[in-house]
């Protein structure tokens, strides 16, 4: 069971689109994981543990965990990329 | 018209699963999602309703008892945006904005009037905050749609000007962020950049800080912010000890919960934004065009990290420094960031800069939204957001814009609406102008601030 979180400003808009598009994701390629959504403030509390963070939000902090840009679930350019990293950093 | 009424009288938790429902079948996504989609909106609309209970209940009685005590004022509870927004979705301007959003967008683009193709939806609920207040100041359905259009149009337009921005210092090109409430402190921001770059000495202070997150991160941690309040607010409204204990642990519950039950809207909403977002993509794909996106993009900023920390404490003690305000802010504070994440852009990371123009934006929030209490607590009662009492919001209840648009059409505070407009229309006019010559964010000027490693996906 991995462990994805979701970061975005309010924990709302942005996060919930991507955390759903992420779910769908590993869902159709059969990996196991624990999506969960954050405001970008929580990250470093919430970061033990966790596996990959995906940020809509440009974070340039280094909080010991890979961390994906996730800007593509929201504009749409350059999903594919995106969905290969999660893919690969997850597998 | 009976029927009308009937819908409307089943309450936005009944009346918003139905309109999803329908326009998810128009939009064909088929039974199933469009079904599921109408019920999760109700859910989050019956999950918003608990926990602004949860608030105004508990917080709200001690922040009455606290201000007698102290003669302070501040017995007005700020639900913030998580509070503010379902009662604009569930309003009558909230069925019918999102369309009106698009079409002014997708006007001002067939006629070139800007460049954003915006594709947030979620945050169209700030122009249906403004549409909503506007008719329910001025019982007027029609007058509110006017305020949405105009609303609209402004934020494009702002969006438009603050592209260098978003694109030189957060960098994110082809992206334009037209948000609600985010832009509008632009033009100040622009205006107080302008004026200390002129003062000798001060132009040359700057401060950018990577410690601030390490040091003051966990204040920035919603549970802190809700418990800390909570702890505060129950010693000074003189509870006993285990009610004040008591009191910290909800406010921690509040600040957590009630992101995690506006998503649910959010989710249900989510159908129609794809819908839209497809739409505006196939219509204006490849005509050089920005893409206008959630402002929660600029969160992440290790600046703007900073601003928000320093913002949590510095808004609270402007809001006990302001004469007659009775606003307690609360429920935008662990989202702070929302309003001086342009102003970290315009001063380039400058935090000496964006505490200056910082607390005269939330200044002016908080006055705005403290002479707006009557009319937003009139829409909380009236979308069943609030049973009794009396709310108000930082985002949106305090936006000039939503402010000067009711004001103009009611005329009740001369006085404030003289000062704040003249105020915000010469700032507009001097970011007019500054946009014009290319100094908003102009390459002259210093370049180290400029983000590269992390472009998207990398």
């Amino acid at each position: 069971m991995k462990k994805v979180l979701v970061a975005c400003g309010g924990a709302v808009a942005t996060s919930t689109v991507a955390a759903n598009k992420i779910r769908e994701l590993l869902k159709v390629n059969n990996i196991k994981a624990d999506v969960q959504q954050c405001r970008v403030s929580e990250l470093s509390s919430k970061s033990d543990g966790v596996d990959l963070i995906v940020s809509t939000a440009k974070v340039d902090r280094d909080y010991g965990v890979p961390v994906i840009h996730g800007l593509a679930f929201i504009s749409g350019i350059g999903l594919d990329k995106t969905k290969q990293q999660i893919l690969e950093t997850l597998k | 018209m009976n029927i009308l009424q009937y819908i409307l009288d089943l309450g936005p938790a009944v009346m918003l699963p139905l309109v999803i429902l329908i326009l998810g079948l128009l939009l064909r996504q088929g039974l199933g999602k469009s079904l599921r989609a109408g019920i999760t909106i109700g859910v989050g609309f019956v999950g918003i309703g608990l926990v602004i209970s949860l608030l105004t209940e508990n917080l709200g009685p001690a922040a009455k008892d606290m201000a007698e005590r102290f003669n302070l004022g501040l017995s007005v509870v700020d639900v913030g945006w998580p509070g503010a927004s379902p009662m604009a979705w569930a309003s009558e301007i909230g069925t019918v904005a999102i369309p009106i959003a698009i079409l002014v967008n997708v006007i001002m683009l067939a006629f070139k009037m800007t460049k954003v193709v915006n594709v947030d939806i979620w945050n169209i609920w700030h122009m249906t905050f403004t549409g909503a207040i506007v008719s329910t100041a001025t019982d007027s359905f029609w007058l509110g749609i006017v305020g949405v259009i105009i609303h609209s149009i402004f934020v494009y337009k702002l969006g438009d000007w603050l592209v260098p921005v978003v694109d030189k210092y957060f960098g994110l090109p082809g992206i334009a962020v037209p948000h609600g409430s985010g832009t509008w402190t632009a033009p100040f921001a622009v205006v107080i950049d302008a004026i200390l770059e002129k003062i000798p000495g001060i132009r040359k202070i700057s401060i950018t800080s990577t410690k601030i997150e390490e040091k003051l991160g966990i204040i920035g941690e919603p549970a802190i912010i809700g418990s800390v309040l909570g702890l505060v607010i129950g010693f000074l409204a003189g509870y006993p000890f285990s009610h004040t204990l008591q009191l910290a642990i909800q406010m921690a519950a509040v600040m957590l919960l009630m992101p995690t039950v506006v998503k649910f809207i959010m989710e249900g909403l989510m159908p129609i934004a794809e819908a839209a977002r497809e739409m505006l993509d196939k219509r204006f794909q490849g005509q050089n065009l920005y893409i206008g996106l959630d402002p929660a993009l600029l969160l992440g900023n290790s600046q703007v990290v900073a601003a928000s920390l320093l913002f949590v404490p510095l808004t609270l003690v402007i809001a006990i420094l302001i004469p007659g305000n009775q606003v307690l802010p609360f429920g935008d504070l662990a989202t702070i960031g929302f309003f001086v994440s342009y102003a970290v852009g315009i001063h380039r990371g400058n935090l000496f800069r964006v505490i200056i123009s910082g607390s005269v934006i939330m200044f002016i929030t908080i006055w705005i939204s403290n002479m707006m209490v009557g009319v937003h607590t009139k829409l909380g009662l009236a979308t069943g957001a609030i049973k009794s009492g009396q709310v108000a919001s930082l985002d949106q209840g305090g936006s000039p814009i939503t402010f000067i648009l009711t004001e103009l059409f009611t005329l009740k505070n001369l006085v404030p609406l003289l000062v704040i407009g003249i105020a915000y229309l010469f700032s507009i006019v001097f970011m007019y102008i500054q946009y014009k010559r290319n100094k908003i964010y102009s390459d002259d000027e210093v370049e180290g601030e400029v983000y590269e490693s992390t472009s998207i996906g990398r």
